[in-house]
């Protein structure tokens, strides 16, 4: 059987669906402490704070829906942010620079990871 | 369970290959496979981004409460080597905690809540085995935060009736009143205080409105009618870009009438550009500070729409949580979190017109869906507002704060702010619960982490768990020896078709302390 297209994006739908089952709760007293790996991810967690995390508590759903259980990829967490889309504003250069803007969407990865 | 992108790229390595019978896919539909490919987050991001106008408020307090109040330290998550108790339970909607010379705990019960809920304003002192005993009652409900200093309390008296005042209550009892006349009849009261090192009382004074002009949201709130002249107060001389809001006119019979408001007058008072509105102290949205003894108000900072929780840090500087604005009345502002501030003496912090440093102009940012955008209020700016140690989550209120200083409890200069819960609907909407908690806040990153939280798969109040952890933590304290942090719980209140509905009888006194494990 090959994979196709609509397959596929049925699949990724499929997925977020179910991993939207699992818990988005990355914080300290539920998963235990996890430290940032690298400078990059520091940054990042810092940008995502002062900026994202209003309407995404620590990637979970509030305002805003919650990240840590949706895989979407590090460029499209990058054109969202630059871009906007729906209720979610969009984020300019002057707001996040473009390395900030790469540290930012590796922070929401590699939370959305912490959950594994 | 999280699916990882790489799993998706993975898949698409696999299309790649040949089929089985050797023959390669056409051309044409390998490159639509990877249109498809690239375009499957961008129609997942479409769908989820469209979630909130299609989604219905989820808010903690939407949910049902059934008495009593159940109490499980088990349903509570704290980092390894925390361990949290109850040290009283049964309050009537208490918000603050302060602690005498012997290290004593005592706790203010409002005697008001959102909601209409009235009874009488209380200090108390929390026994060893868990029991109070009234220490002080007043009649100049809520009583909003409490210090303690040189023998007696100081109570932010919030005076929801009457008029805001700050009141020393000495340990028999007797309640002086320090400052009364504070512009506390609106939607935000006094609040704090705190003594700072220089020996001043600094508390904060929040605004009459959420927005800077009296609408009907706050005839909901239920002032309105009983004080239709009160209006949010400026600090300085400001000038009005003019903006007027039309509204229906709950003041007369008829139901097809109109009134016209503009910002800083009574509701049904149009103003015009470039109108002068004259500073005045005691103002509304400002720390105010006044000599323990009594006197006259300085202003310290103002531009602060509702600052709650003020805190001084080991290194001698002022913290302050401020709830940020709703989606409600004339001028709804949309997804602004509240802020958590180092202040500045003199500075002027935004409100009306900013939030957490960044204009309110953009509309893309604070138009709230099928609202107009808020624009501008003011003509002029007072100044320009500094960035925040912190932005919080969006109705989050967060409230009480202190600044750990003791390497017992660790995690020294940091903030742990106690951070009440969202109130949606009637604020605005959100997609879960909101708060609820205690966060731990590095004020120079920004960087902010859960620090005692209800377990769960998801987040919330115990009443929307259905389980025997936090309510509404609404004040954060340490002990004068800095070992523990004590969290004072507001209790149950949900959101009900008309308001709030607090639970008298639920609050609780919570002492969290370290036991042990590696140096935070």
């Amino acid at each position: 059987m090959s994979w196709t297209c609509p397959r596929r994006t049925t699949l990724l739908l499929l997925f977020t669906l179910a991993a939207a089952c699992g818990s988005a709760r990355r914080g300290e007293p539920i998963i235990g402490e996890k430290r940032v790996p690298d400078d990059t991810i520091a940054v990042g967690q810092q940008v995502f704070d002062r900026n994202c995390a209003q309407c995404h508590p620590g990637g979970e759903r509030g305002l805003g829906v919650a990240l840590n259980d949706k895989p979407l990829p590090a460029w499209y967490i990058r054109f969202q942010i630059r871009n906007g889309l729906g209720a979610m504003p969009s984020f300019s250069s002057e707001q996040i620079s473009g390395g900030e803007l790469k540290a930012v969407a590796r922070y929401v990865v590699w939370l959305r990871d912490q959950g594994d | 369970m999280t699916i990882p992108a790489e799993g998706i790229c993975q898949s698409s390595r696999a299309a790649r290959r040949p089929a089985r019978d050797g023959r390669h896919q056409p051309g044409e539909r390998r490159v639509f496979r990877r249109a498809t490919t690239l375009m499957a987050p961008v129609i997942l991001g479409v769908a989820l981004s469209g979630c909130f106008t299609l989604l219905p408020s989820r808010g903690g307090g939407q949910t049902r409460f059934v008495a009593p109040r159940t109490i499980h330290v088990a349903d509570i998550a704290l980092p390894a080597g925390y361990r949290i108790e109850p040290a009283a339970t049964g309050l009537d909607l208490p918000t603050g905690v302060a602690f005498d010379e012997q290290g004593r705990p005592y706790v203010t019960e409002a005697g008001y809540s959102y909601g209409g809920v009235f009874t009488t304003p209380r200090l108390l002192r929390v026994q060893p085995d868990g029991t109070t005993a009234v220490i002080a009652a007043g009649s100049d409900p809520p009583w909003n935060g409490v210090t303690f200093s040189g023998g007696a309390f100081y109570i932010a008296a919030a005076g929801h009736r009457e008029g805001g005042r700050v009141v020393r209550v000495g340990m028999d009892g007797t309640i002086s009143p320090l400052i009364d006349g504070l512009p506390s009849l609106g939607d935000h009261h006094t609040n704090g205080p705190v003594i700072g090192p220089d020996g001043w009382l600094y508390f904060g004074q929040g605004t009459a409105t959420n927005a800077g002009v009296v609408g009907v949201d706050n005839f909901r709130f239920g002032w309105v009618p009983r004080h239709p002249g009160f209006h949010d107060i400026p600090c300085r001389d400001v000038k009005l870009a003019g903006k007027n809001f039309t509204t229906p006119n709950p003041l007369t019979p008829d139901e097809g009438d109109r009134a016209v408001t503009g910002a800083y007058v009574p509701f049904g008072t149009a103003t015009r550009a470039r109108q002068t509105i004259p500073g005045e102290i005691p103002c509304s949205g400002a720390i105010l500070r006044i000599r323990p003894e009594g006197g006259e108000a300085e202003v310290v900072a103002w531009g602060l729409r509702n600052p709650f929780g003020l805190a001084w840090s080991p290194a001698g500087e002022l913290y302050v949580t401020e709830n940020a604005y709703d989606v409600r009345g004339s001028r709804p502002v949309w997804g602004t979190g509240d802020v958590l501030w180092k202040i500045e003496p003199g500075r002027w912090y935004g409100w009306p017109d900013y939030h957490a440093g960044r204009l309110l102009g953009d509309a893309d940012w604070y138009r709230a869906p099928g609202a107009e955008a808020p624009g501008y209020l003011l003509a002029e700016h007072p100044g320009i507002p500094p960035q925040p140690a912190a932005v919080l989550g969006v109705h989050s209120s967060s409230n009480g704060l202190d600044i750990s200083r003791s390497a017992v409890f660790g995690h020294v200069g940091e903030a742990f702010i106690a951070q009440f819960g969202d109130m949606a609907p009637g604020v605005g909407k959100t997609l879960a619960p909101v708060g609820y908690k205690v966060v731990r806040v590095h004020p120079e990153t920004g960087v902010i982490h859960d620090f005692a939280v209800n377990r769960g798969g998801r987040n919330g109040p115990a009443s929307w768990l259905e389980s025997g952890g936090l309510e509404r933590p609404v004040a954060a304290r340490f002990s004068p020896d800095g070992s523990a942090l004590y969290v004072v719980d507001f209790g149950v209140m949900t959101i009900g078709e008309q308001g709030p509905e607090p639970r008298l009888g639920t609050g609780v006194l919570w002492k969290i302390t370290r036991d042990g494990g590696g140096a935070p």
